[in-house]
């Protein structure tokens, strides 16, 4: 890294920002910390949540470190369309899990996890299922953010990248370990509030510090046509289409999202959806513009990296107050989801493991508490042992994602369909599954037949994201139709063309080969299931009901 | 024409930012006094 092209804080002055932040961050849970806390809210703050807290948690979560860096990223590479491609499409992702996310909590209105609903549906297998993925996802999840913390205080300032690291870890444990899921809330909402009044001051201030709208105007003669273009295939089939296919599956499989959706009053859910999906886009489409202006100004990314690019501008171009705005922002964004993800591993490990596996159902609150507990200080560990030794993850990475998007469709289909068993769900993760590792790693080479036969199990997993969402906004009918017609019209547009974007066809086949795997094996069984059941068997922990919930 | 756009396309962006800002803003205290009345925590 050259450092000499970034503005560099003094160790004193950047170690006075983060105990500022994680100190105040601190301060701000003492007003919620009880000496003796209950498990319910631990996980789920009695699923109490106000609007304006569950809006602000929600975007907050949403946003990570690696948003504005992906958005900027894909602002230089793709040009005009590219921030587009990345922000809108997670923000729309957040919509489109509402419809499914109110059936989840009409289902099990007292959940704390969506496998604790599994369970009740289908038993140990599949909730075991969905909850080792979620904490794979979730380590994941830490060590990326931690990794943007040990990056930035390096580039920024003379302390080392594994201070970055450590610090954020230990700033983020030490204000979520007490009060679990509460503090994440309520922290949340500083950051968001913090993280909006950077991103609204920044983005201005860098495009009149470039010269004004005259110099973007001027800067579109370094665009090549593709970049110049709103609607650039590039960007869609590079950027756009791959984006929006894992983000479903993130949305789905991510216990931090339905954390919150269980946590919210339920009259609630659907202004706190809408709010976080616009709050999202307009942020993470905000900073990606950052990307755009860069391109249009011919500016290179130090290195070639492209994280660079958003340190490289606000160095460049603004003052020292801003940098250390820009630096309190990162640190808001990934701190924010650093404590979701802790608060959500703890609660898989204390409802989906111990409560429903260990306990039976009939667990010891107090031991529960100390569990989840824990589970943050270990996973804390473990994330900063990754991101310290800058391990690589990628295998990992792709092994999950993989198995999110294995299991939306089943997850989906077993909240509404009431044929699919135990069997079909199981069986059609791991059909899934293997089925992506055979397309992503090309262990059968995409050539003739067995080519042509991928991109049909593809083309019916392009079908089944465009279904679902038709079936959660317009119902099962439209859903049906609308699905089986994006099917065949891909199935047309993507014979001997698909193959060659290895990552979109091995996504897309993991939805399709789990759904064909699903429902014909649910069709094989003629037992139905009752789903008022589910409600009986999934309970809050504590001996006290939760006070009144209208 | 076309700066003005680009400038508006750049824009656009923060000022929807501050409207979200201040839509969670109200959002909130309104959350905090019926917390209040209810006589239950926050979160």
């Amino acid at each position: 890294m050259n450092e000499e092209n970034f503005y560099q804080f003094s160790t004193v002055t950047v170690l006075a920002l983060l105990v500022f932040f994680y100190g105040g961050t601190y301060l701000l849970t003492l007003l919620i910390k009880k000496k003796k806390e209950n498990t319910d809210a631990f996980m789920v703050s009695n699923h109490q949540i106000g609007f304006g807290l569950g809006a602000a948690s929600m975007t907050a979560t949403w946003i990570w470190a690696a948003s504005f860096y992906g958005a900027a990223t894909s602002g230089y590479t793709y040009g005009i369309s590219g921030p587009l491609h990345y922000g809108l499409w997670g923000a729309l992702m957040i919509l489109f899990i509402y419809p499914f996310g109110r059936r989840f909590r009409k289902l099990a209105p007292n959940a704390h996890t969506l496998g604790e609903l599994i369970h009740a549906r289908h038993g140990s297998s599949s909730q075991l299922i969905l909850a080792s993925s979620n904490i794979l996802g979730s380590i994941i999840s830490l060590m990326v953010n931690f990794t943007a913390s040990g990056a930035l205080v390096s580039v920024l300032s003379p302390l080392s990248f594994q201070a970055g690291v450590v610090i954020a870890g230990v700033g983020v444990l030490c204000y979520t370990l007490w009060s679990g899921f509460r503090a994440s809330v309520l922290t949340d909402f500083a950051q968001l509030m913090a993280m909006m009044a950077v991103a609204i001051l920044i983005i201005p201030a860098v495009m009149f510090a470039l010269g004004g709208p005259q110099t973007l105007a001027d800067g579109m003669s370094f665009l090549t046509p593709e970049q110049a273009n709103l609607f650039s295939m590039d960007a869609i089939l590079n950027q756009g289409a791959p984006f929006f296919v894992a983000v479903l599956a993130y949305a789905i499989g991510n216990q931090t999202i339905s954390q919150r959706l269980f946590a919210v009053r339920e009259d609630h859910i659907k202004p706190t959806f809408i709010t976080a999906t616009i709050g999202y886009g307009a942020i993470v489409i905000g900073l990606g513009m950052i990307g755009l202006m860069a391109l249009m100004t011919g500016m290179e990314p130090i290195n070639g990296d492209m994280n660079n690019l958003i340190p490289q501008m606000v160095s460049m171009y603004l003052s020292p107050v801003f940098i250390a705005l820009f630096f309190i922002l990162v640190i808001g964004s990934l701190s924010s989801t650093a404590d979701s993800d802790l608060s959500a591993m703890s609660a898989i490990v204390m409802a989906d493991v111990y409560g429903k596996n260990i306990a039976k159902n009939k667990p010891d609150p107090t031991k529960m508490l100390l569990i989840g507990r824990l589970t943050m200080i270990v996973a804390t560990l473990i994330g900063v042992i990754l991101a310290s030794f800058s391990m690589d993850i990628l295998i990992m990475l792709v092994f999950v994602g993989a198995l999110w998007g294995a299991i939306v469709f089943p997850v989906i289909a077993s909240c509404f369909w009431d044929r699919v068993t135990n069997t079909a769900f199981t069986s059609a993760v791991i059909a899934g599954l293997v089925m992506f590792c055979v397309a992503r790693f090309e262990l059968q080479p995409l050539v003739g037949v067995v080519g042509g036969l991928f991109e049909l199990l593809a083309a019916v997993g392009g079908g089944v994201v465009l279904g679902l969402m038709a079936f959660g906004f317009c119902g099962r009918r439209v859903g049906l139709v609308f699905g089986a017609l994006c099917a065949i019209a891909l199935a047309y547009f993507s014979l001997g063309f698909l193959r060659d974007y290895t990552v979109l066809l091995a996504s897309l086949m993991a939805y399709g080969v789990s759904t064909i795997v699903c429902i014909a094996i649910s069709l094989m069984s003629s037992s139905k299931f009752d789903f008022s059941q589910i409600d009986q068997k999934v309970i809050n922990y504590d001996p006290a009901k939760p006070a009144n919930q209208s | 024409m076309q700066t003005f756009i680009l400038a508006l396309y750049v824009l656009i962006w923060p000022l929807i930012s501050l409207a979200i800002f201040a839509v969670i803003g109200i959002a909130t205290v309104k959350d905090i006094r019926v917390a209040k009345r209810e006589k239950r925590e926050l979160v």
